[in-house]
């Protein structure tokens, strides 16, 4: 059985069907044709599916769709564009810390969110920071520079 | 067809009576745990009754003689950061700071975790440890019931169906007291191998006052005062440690699974017993 | 999952024997075990229910005793879906009787089990852990059933 919910992503009204064990992931990407965000495990453990619920970073794939109704949700497409891509992004592009790309959604939204709490934040915190993140490539140290670079650009 | 809903109630006098309306209904707290084995297909609830919008579960609250009492939907984060535990009590946020990794502390719970009761959870032994009282509510009142009485077998707890957490009241520790929790996984931010939650009392150069609880090593955490008493009045030297240590590795019951083996974990117990007692060495000289 | 252990029961080894291959007898001591029904002399159907804190499951399976050396020896082999899901169960079981006395008797089990599917994703370890229990919890029973008749 399914109902009919709306949700806030990205700042517009989404309405879509979920059922009881609808996740948030699920809507995300086959309704609401944002497919940044990723499934990776389904089980909580890698961290491709982050996004921002109410500002703080969740698993897209244990939130359930139909408990998010009054909730403000944020996924990749929603953090920066191509053409303006926010300082995390950035960074990324300008470390070369993309391999595969398939855990870089959660990484930008994980040092997003991350940085908005620490803006100054040290290598130590980033790598606590982004401990909820698995990269397959392992491309860690990379990621962890370039989060270091967004945010000695943005104190700058 | 059974009829499939969420509901999000916003008293607990509402929440409860949603858990009665609909047998088989679950309670959602973080969804850490129990989103996950639905989508492993291991469990299929027809009705979730989510507890987020329950304020009253949410906060903390200090006591008069020094205890605290922690709401059910605590976040990890919240308990590891924001709490302002006292003495021994530390060793709660020492615990909730180790569990998984940062977005999952932001999602997971006290009250879910504890009524899930993985043995590889890091809450249970940390709440025998500071002696807590588990506070359960249902549809005929409250009641009360100590952490080391609360957690029953694998996966199974005190709580009977209908019944919910409400929140845990963790007493005042011994003044000086420290509280400490050392988590063996095999990565940061997995299940423990094993665990060591303690609360230890210097007078001077012995040890006054102990109570040590093992975890990941069996059904529910395990707690032997006789092992308390084997440290008290000694040093904490290698050979007390080591005493209390193979008494606590021979009454665990812990599994063969794919994070050690049951013998690895045995004799893993007494190591982590002495390693918590050289991590707070620096707290002790502080004191 | 392999599980071994044995167990004293104070009745004759033909006794023990009746008791151990008349299926109302093991349905009646195995916690969970329901609607067991015979198939034919050596075979029957029977529902157990398995519970791990909320993860419940009921396994439709069924028994065949494929050699019986009565009433030392028998092996039995198990196999069972659970519900709509998609869990399978196998095990091949011994069991072996032995005479301490005349009035009293061993029963030894030795039993693989293999569990595939949903519930195999699920912590074998605690499995194991429930199983060991359950066998324990059933030779109680069945000691006490034996002893009583
Ligand atoms: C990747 C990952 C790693 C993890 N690592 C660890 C770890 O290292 N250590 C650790 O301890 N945990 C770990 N966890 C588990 C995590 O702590 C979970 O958050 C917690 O076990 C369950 O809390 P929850 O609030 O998410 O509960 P939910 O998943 O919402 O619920 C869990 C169960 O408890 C019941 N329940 C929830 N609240 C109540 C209540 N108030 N009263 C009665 N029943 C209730 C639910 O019905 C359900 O059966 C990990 C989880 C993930 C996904
Ligand atoms: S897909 Fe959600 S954490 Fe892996
Ligand atoms: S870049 Fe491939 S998984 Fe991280």
């Amino acid at each position: 059985m399914t109902e009919m919910v709306t949700l806030r992503v990205n700042g517009r009204e989404h309405p879509c069907r979920a059922g009881i064990a609808t996740t948030l992931l699920t809507v995300l990407r086959d309704q609401c044709e944002l497919p940044g965000t990723k499934r990776g495990c389904n089980q909580g453990v890698c961290g491709a599916c982050s996004v921002l619920v109410g500002g703080k970073p969740v698993r897209a794939c244990l939130t359930l769709a139909t408990d998010c109704e009054d909730r403000e949700v944020t996924t990749i497409e929603g953090v920066g564009t191509p053409a303006r891509p926010n300082a995390v992004q950035q960074a990324l592009i300008d470390t070369g810390a993309v391999q595969c790309g398939f855990c870089t959604p959660g990484m930008v939204i994980a040092a997003t969110a991350l940085l908005e709490e620490h803006p100054d934040a040290d290598i130590e915190t980033i790598r606590q920071g982004l401990s909820s993140n698995l990269c397959r490539c392992s491309g860690y140290r990379k990621i962890v520079e370039a989060v270091s670079l967004a945010a000695r650009r943005t104190a700058s | 067809m059974m009829t499939q809903t969420m509901i999000a109630p916003e008293t607990l006098e509402d929440a409860l009576a949603a858990m009665h309306a609909e047998p088989g209904s679950m309670a959602l707290a973080g969804g850490a745990t129990l989103v996950a084995m639905m989508n492993a297909g291991l469990v299929e609830p027809n009705s979730l009754v989510a507890l987020r919008h329950v304020d009253t579960l949410r906060g903390t609250r200090q006591l008069d003689d020094g205890g605290i009492e922690l709401g059910a939907m605590r976040r990890h984060r919240e308990t590891a950061l924001e709490t302002p535990f006292k003495d021994g009590q530390t060793v709660l946020s020492y615990a909730a700071s180790q569990i998984a990794n940062p977005t999952v502390r932001n999602m997971g719970t006290l009250g879910g975790s504890i009524a899930f009761n993985d043995p590889g959870a890091d809450y249970p032994a940390a709440l025998v440890a500071a002696n807590a009282t588990i506070l359960i509510v249902g549809a005929t009142g409250t009641r009360e019931v100590s952490a080391e009485a609360f957690f029953v077998d694998w996966y199974t707890t005190a709580l009977e169906a209908g019944e919910l957490v409400a929140g845990v009241r963790v007493p005042a520790a011994l003044v000086g007291s420290i509280g400490h929790y050392e988590k063996l996984a095999r990565i940061a931010g997995d299940f423990a191998v094993a665990s060591v939650a303690l609360q230890v009392t210097w007078s001077g150069d012995s040890i006054a006052a102990a109570r040590i609880a093992i975890g990941g090593s069996g059904p529910t955490p395990l707690h032997l005062a006789e092992a308390d008493d084997m440290l008290i009045g000694t040093g904490a030297d290698s050979d007390a440690l080591s005493k209390a240590g193979l008494l606590l590795a021979q009454a665990a019951d812990p599994v063969d699974d794919v994070r050690a083996s049951a013998d690895y974990r045995r004799k893993v117990i007494p190591r982590l017993l002495a390693k918590a007692m050289r991590e707070i060495a620096p707290a002790r000289e502080a004191a | 999952m392999k599980f071994e252990d044995s167990f004293v029961v104070a009745a004759s080894p033909a006794n023990v024997w009746r008791a151990i291959t008349d299926p109302g007898v093991i349905a009646s001591c195995l916690p969970g075990c329901e609607d067991i029904e015979a198939l034919s002399p050596t075979s029957y159907r029977a529902g157990i229910r398995v519970e791990v804190g909320p993860i419940k499951a009921t396994f439709r399976v069924e028994v065949e005793l494929t050699d019986q050396d009565m009433p030392n020896f028998v092996r039995c082999i198990t196999k069972g879906e659970e519900g709509t899901r998609a869990s399978m169960l196998q095990a091949t079981s011994e069991l072996t009787l032995r005479d301490i006395d005349g009035a009293s008797t061993e029963v030894a089990y030795d039993s693989d089990v293999s569990v595939t599917g949903r519930l195999g994703k699920f912590g074998l370890g605690v499995m194991k852990k429930k199983a060991e229990s359950l066998g324990c919890t059933f030779a109680e029973n069945f000691r006490v059933q034996v002893e009583a008749a």
